[in-house]
């Protein structure tokens, strides 16, 4: 079964293949789980039962992790010395860093492998508990169901075909295999007269007789059907989803277009694009691209589009690559774009600089109409990022077909609600303190359209209350980034203002979102214009109806903000006009060169990281750099009291947790006694009353074997009470309590045995009387039986929830035949 | 432990009949162990046996007691006890009888041997030649003799008491296989208590007090009450139960021979008698438990590593109930 259950678990392995590049990742983890299933599998062979495995495989696990980790500091390359667990704890914890930063697939860096085979390790040691020790393999299938969420709630694409159905048969060889040593372990059993058990394989053992054959062709017959059921139910259990309308997601209609299955499916590698600001900020200045277009003002370069917020941060949601979103030339229309745009082309020809890192999505003036870069591209039809799965190449050049439109602030005021919109961008996470709702629901208390309240959320930014800062005081740790910045200390860069007032927006009830990417940098001599990692800058864009998306810029600029960014004139309020201006980019731009040179700190370019990050996850890491809201100083107070209610529900969920066991054994007696004392007694009550004896023994610690008959357990009962599980009956104790029950105990005990006895074996069950009574008589004579300690133990702790504690035939030699 | 209360509320006539089947058992009981004393256990196996209408076999080292126990079974039941001293020239026509040739009348004539009558006791029946064992063997399967070609039917209550020393004893030829499985059930009497010794120095040493037994019972009523025996109920969970017991002897690895067809049928019928005995309409598995050893251990022949391990098939029959689970609710 050891074996069986690492089997098991190794089907599952290529389920993760899709997180991590790389193709070594999976060796430690192999070599990991081999020795966990090893360790049970010898300890059991060898009969010497002295320690508990998990104990054993946990060593076997540390002392694997020091040749394989940290070898080249330890001892004979195998001893775990002092340092090499130190080591081993930052190996750990930047493997904890890269996973947590990176998008999947992540790198397999030492760290991230480290990871992965510790936590597959646990995994094989829990599936070798629950399916050797505790012989319920069917639970590893929750094991499984766990893994295989893991990719699915990371990936958002779904599960390859083939990885899955190794899961799915691995998981059914090891109840196959559960099934056929059960049949084994009790040698011959008769086999029923009605044959029903004959259809399963190993159940029936006999000798050879004349119809041997037949029987093997039962078994063949039993193998046949079995096969069969799993089969159906694998198939049912992926084709189901797709007759129901309801259940048809996108990722099985992924499958299902072939696109996945037919290519192998392609998984967008990217990093965190926020980590990568955070990162940048220590990155000195220096030429991203240059670029030379038609246009006069040429618009903001954008990267990426982060459209989810969790409180702190704001994160991407991941993209995928497939057939139907390869980039062939023309990008599809934006969102909120009713018609295709009849303004006129304007033709961008962009050069990275080949110092650059790899981009792995491109940074593009929005809205591009067409994108012409080499190699494999493909756009995500929700945010238009452009990216590849590939690494790309250095020093790209790429020719981009943009069109300029620019709304009015006069075509803007007269938007309405925004109805259009696939996916909402109004989500807010649960807990955003209620100050920041009420200074939103202040500043736009007199706006009476979305574009009123985005207006003033952004010169309310920048009306000069805020301080451009990028070197901000840092946050406390207990304080809310989003408040502190707001409220609080109200310094920051361009992360802190464009993530708050993409928050404030969308609690005025406009779709909003940060993009991540460039100003549009410094116009050269020779006509190009150079973007610099200092030009690296984060803004709001919001969801206009009509109009689409439009950028904002909350950020302050020119000197005392961030050099080259540039206030869009359709968001300065209709009052001041500029509808004669369409696809003018303000003259802030212009003056960014000289300031050029001062921002390079600030922000991030956030290209850099794709395929750097997990390799120096090891960096230090705190609040104010991990989110766009984060600088400033928290407010003690709200900060203070924070955690309280937090603190409190964890509080009463973890007492929960405790006393839930002995709710629900309180609730499986309480229904036992009730219908004991209701209607007449008859069999099923003295079956009813004889289980909840069974299962107050088990509590208290006491053993129950099924070869033992009512009225010998009763005597064994009367005789020493619940005796522990490793203890001879009536033999000597040490430690605890070993008085036998009371005289009326034992004799309530010897009439429930009798009344069981007599409901099991008699031709008509009597109707035996005071089962009730007698029952609560032999429960309170056990418990007086045992100390203080079992008794507590059996009402937090109740054994007889388990079902590896339930009755089994005791191990032991005899017809074993394996 | 006997707290004595007995359920089952099926109507009156079974219960009546397990109620004096406990009465007449309690009787003889009672007076055998005015004979006997301290040996309760191997009494109700005896009265179990005579019940369910089997032949008992008692092994044990000489003088513990095996003959007297056999007479004074046969003297407590008021029926024809025939004693059969098994030694090494017996001849088969000793127990079945001969056809002797009257002169006067110029015809054969039936003598009767000692196996008509209800109890047969064989003392030391390992003593006699296999072909007079066989003998023997054949009336206790078949319940008749056949003489010059005529079959006699034997009168029931028919039970043979045979006792034997152990084989290694000298001057025995064991009992094969095959015979051995006619008994329904081993047992030995073993050494008495040490307390049970001192009263038996005390009655037995002026006279012997099988001489003041006086019959409790008759044949008539010990038939009836074997009738009666067969109306206990054996629920289906426990049919299973005793097959399935008797299928691991067949499937240890630590025995060459498991117990025989012959040998659940012994089990289920002793089975009845003991819960009849125990005043019971019904049998329970603590009834097969308490009879798997004497009724399987004789029949089973240990495998080479059992031997080697030195575990008697009483050990290995007795580690088997310990691991069969008893059937649950239906």
């Amino acid at each position: 079964m050891p074996l069986g259950s690492l089997a098991c678990m190794l089907m599952a392995l290529p389920l993760l293949d899709s997180l991590v590049r790389g193709g070594t990742w999976w060796v430690p983890a192999f070599v990991m789980m081999v020795a966990v299933a090893g360790v049970s599998a010898l300890y059991r062979l060898s009969g010497w039962n002295v320690l508990p495995v998990p104990f054993l495989q946990a060593l076997a696990v540390a002392l694997l992790a020091t040749p394989l980790f940290a070898g080249h500091m330890a001892p004979l390359g195998l001893l775990p010395t002092e340092r090499v667990l130190v080591h081993l704890v930052t190996v750990f914890e930047q493997g904890m860093k890269t996973i947590d930063a990176s998008a999947p697939p992540v790198s397999s860096s030492a760290g991230v492998m480290l990871v992965i085979a510790l936590a597959l390790a646990v995994l094989t040691g829990a599936a070798d508990f629950l399916a050797v020790t505790a012989r319920c393999p069917g639970m590893v299938g929750g094991l499984l169901l766990a893994l295989v969420s893991v990719p699915v709630l990371l990936d958002g694409s779904g599960l390859d075909w083939l990885p899955a159905t190794a899961c799915a048969v691995g998981f059914l060889a090891l109840l196959a295999m559960d099934m056929w040593v059960r049949g084994h372990e009790w040698g011959a059993r008769v086999p029923d007269e009605r044959g029903s058990r004959a259809g399963t394989p190993g159940s029936v053992r006999v000798p050879d007789g004349p119809d041997s054959r037949a029987r093997k062709l039962g078994a063949v017959r039993g193998v046949a059907t079995v096969s069969l059921a799993s089969a159906a139910a694998v198939l049912l259990a992926v084709t189901v989803p797709l007759m129901l309308p309801s259940l048809r997601t996108d990722t099985l209609r992924t499958m299902l277009d072939g696109t996945r299955i037919g290519t192998g499916g392609n998984h967008i590698t990217t990093t965190h694009p926020l980590v990568s600001l955070r990162r940048d900020l220590s990155f000195s200045d220096r030429r991203v691209l240059t670029y030379r277009t038609d246009a006069e003002q040429p618009p903001y370069l954008r990267t990426y589009v982060l459209d989810e917020f969790d409180g702190v941060n704001w994160t991407m949601t991941p993209v995928n690559a497939s057939i139907g979103t390869r980039v062939d030339g023309e990008l599809p229309l934006p969102t909120g774009w009713g018609s295709a745009p009849s303004e006129d082309v304007v033709t961008t020809r962009i050069s990275l600089d080949s110092e650059t890192p790899r981009m792995d999505f491109l940074p593009l003036p929005y809205w591009a109409r067409t994108v012409r870069a080499p190699g494999e591209w493909y756009a995500d039809p929700r945010s238009l990022m452009v990216f590849t799965t590939d690494s790309a190449p250095t020093g790209l050049n790429f020719t981009v077909e943009t069109v300029d439109r620019v709304p009015t602030a006069e075509e803007l005021a007269d938007t309405g609600n925004p109805r259009s919109l696939p996916g909402d961008y109004r989500n807010l996470p649960n807990g955003l303190d209620p100050r920041v709702r009420e200074l939103t629901d202040a500043l736009t208390e007199e706006a009476r359209t979305p574009y009123e309240r985005a207006v003033a959320l952004q010169e309310y930014f920048t009306g000069g209350a805020f301080t451009y800062d990028l070197d901000p005081p840092s946050v406390p740790s207990d304080a809310d980034p989003l408040v502190h910045f707001l409220l609080e200390d109200r310094v920051g860069y361009c992360e802190q203002f464009a993530g708050a007032m993409a928050v404030m927006a969308r609690q005025a009830g406009i779709p909003a979102r940060v993009a991540v990417g460039y100003t549009a940098g410094e116009r050269m001599g020779d006509g190009r214009w150079a973007v610099s990692s200092g030009d690296a800058h984060a803004w709001p864009e919001l969801y206009f109806e009509g109009a689409g998306w439009l950028r904002f810029e909350p950020t302050p600029a020119a000197a005392d903000g961030q050099g080259s960014a540039s206030v869009p004139d359709y968001s300065r309020g209709s009052e001041e006009g500029g509808a004669d201006s369409p696809g003018t980019v303000p003259e802030e731009s212009e003056l960014s060169p000289d300031e050029a040179s001062e921002d390079p700190r600030e922000d991030g370019a956030p290209e850099e990281e794709p395929s750097q990050a997990p390799e120096e996850g090891g960096e230090p890491e705190d609040e104010p750099t991990s989110s766009v809201a984060a600088p400033g100083d928290g407010s003690p107070t709200a900060g203070g009291l924070a955690w309280l209610p937090v603190a409190g529900a964890a509080a009463v969920g973890v007492l929960l947790l405790l006393v839930l066991p002995a709710l629900v054994r309180a609730l499986v007696r309480w229904s036992r006694t009730t219908a004991l004392s209701a209607g007449t007694a008859g069999a099923a009550e003295a079956h009813t009353a004889w289980r909840e004896l069974r299962d107050t023994c088990l509590d208290l610690g006491g053993t129950w074997t099924p070869a033992e008959s009512p009225r010998a357990t009763a005597e064994r009962l009367a005789r020493s009470g619940p005796s522990p599980a490793t203890a001879e009956p009536g033999g000597l104790m040490s430690g605890a309590a070993r008085e036998p029950v009371p005289p009326e105990a034992a004799e309530a005990l010897w009439r429930l045995a009798l009344a069981e006895e007599s409901a099991r074996y008699a031709p008509s069950p009597g109707s035996p009387e005071g089962l009730r009574e007698d029952l609560w008589t032999a429960l309170s004579g056990l418990d007086a039986a045992v100390g203080p300690g079992a008794r507590l133990r059996a009402v937090l702790l109740p054994r007889s929830l388990a079902p590896w504690h339930r009755p089994r035939p005791a191990p032991g030699p005899g017809p074993v035949t394996l | 432990m006997s707290l004595g209360t007995h359920h089952g509320g099926h109507g009156g006539g079974v219960q009546e009949d397990v109620g004096e089947i406990v009465a007449v058992a309690d009787r003889v009981r009672g007076a055998i162990e005015t004979v006997i004393e301290g040996k309760p256990e191997v009494l109700r196996l005896a009265l179990t046996v005579l019940l369910a209408e089997g032949h008992l076999l008692i092994e044990d080292v000489p003088g513990v007691g095996k003959t007297m126990l056999a007479k004074a079974l046969g003297r407590a039941v008021d029926c024809s006890v025939q004693r059969v001293q098994f030694t090494p020239d017996l001849l088969p026509s000793d127990i079945t009888g001969v056809s002797v040739y009257h002169q006067d009348r110029r015809e054969f004539e039936f003598n009767p041997g000692p196996v008509f009558a209800n109890i047969v006791l064989g003392d030391e029946i390992n003593r006699a030649s296999p072909k007079t064992q066989a003998a023997l063997l054949e009336c206790m399967a078949e319940r008749q003799v056949s003489v010059d070609g005529q079959t006699r039917a034997l009168e029931r209550p028919f039970m043979v008491v045979a006792t034997q020393n152990p084989a290694d004893m000298e001057g025995t030829y064991a009992l094969p296989e095959a015979q051995r499985d006619r008994f329904m059930a081993r047992v030995s009497v073993g050494y008495p208590a040490p307390q049970a010794e001192l009263d038996m120095i005390d009655s037995h040493s002026s006279r012997s007090p099988l001489d003041d037994l006086a019959p409790v019972t008759s044949a008539a009523q010990i038939r009836d009450l074997a009738d009666r025996v067969h109306s206990v109920h054996v629920a289906p969970g426990m049919r299973r139960y005793v097959v399935d017991l008797v299928n691991a002897t067949r499937t240890s690895p630590e025995l060459r021979l498991g117990a025989s067809p012959r040998a659940t049928l012994h089990l289920v019928r002793a089975a009845r008698a003991y819960a009849a005995l125990d005043g019971r309409h019904y049998v329970v598995p603590d009834d097969v438990q308490a009879l798997a050893v004497p009724v399987l251990a004789h029949r089973l022949l240990p495998g080479p590593e059992a031997q080697m391990e030195r575990l008697s098939p009483e050990q290995i029959v007795a580690k088997l109930v310990a691991r069969l689970p008893v059937p649950g609710p239906q």
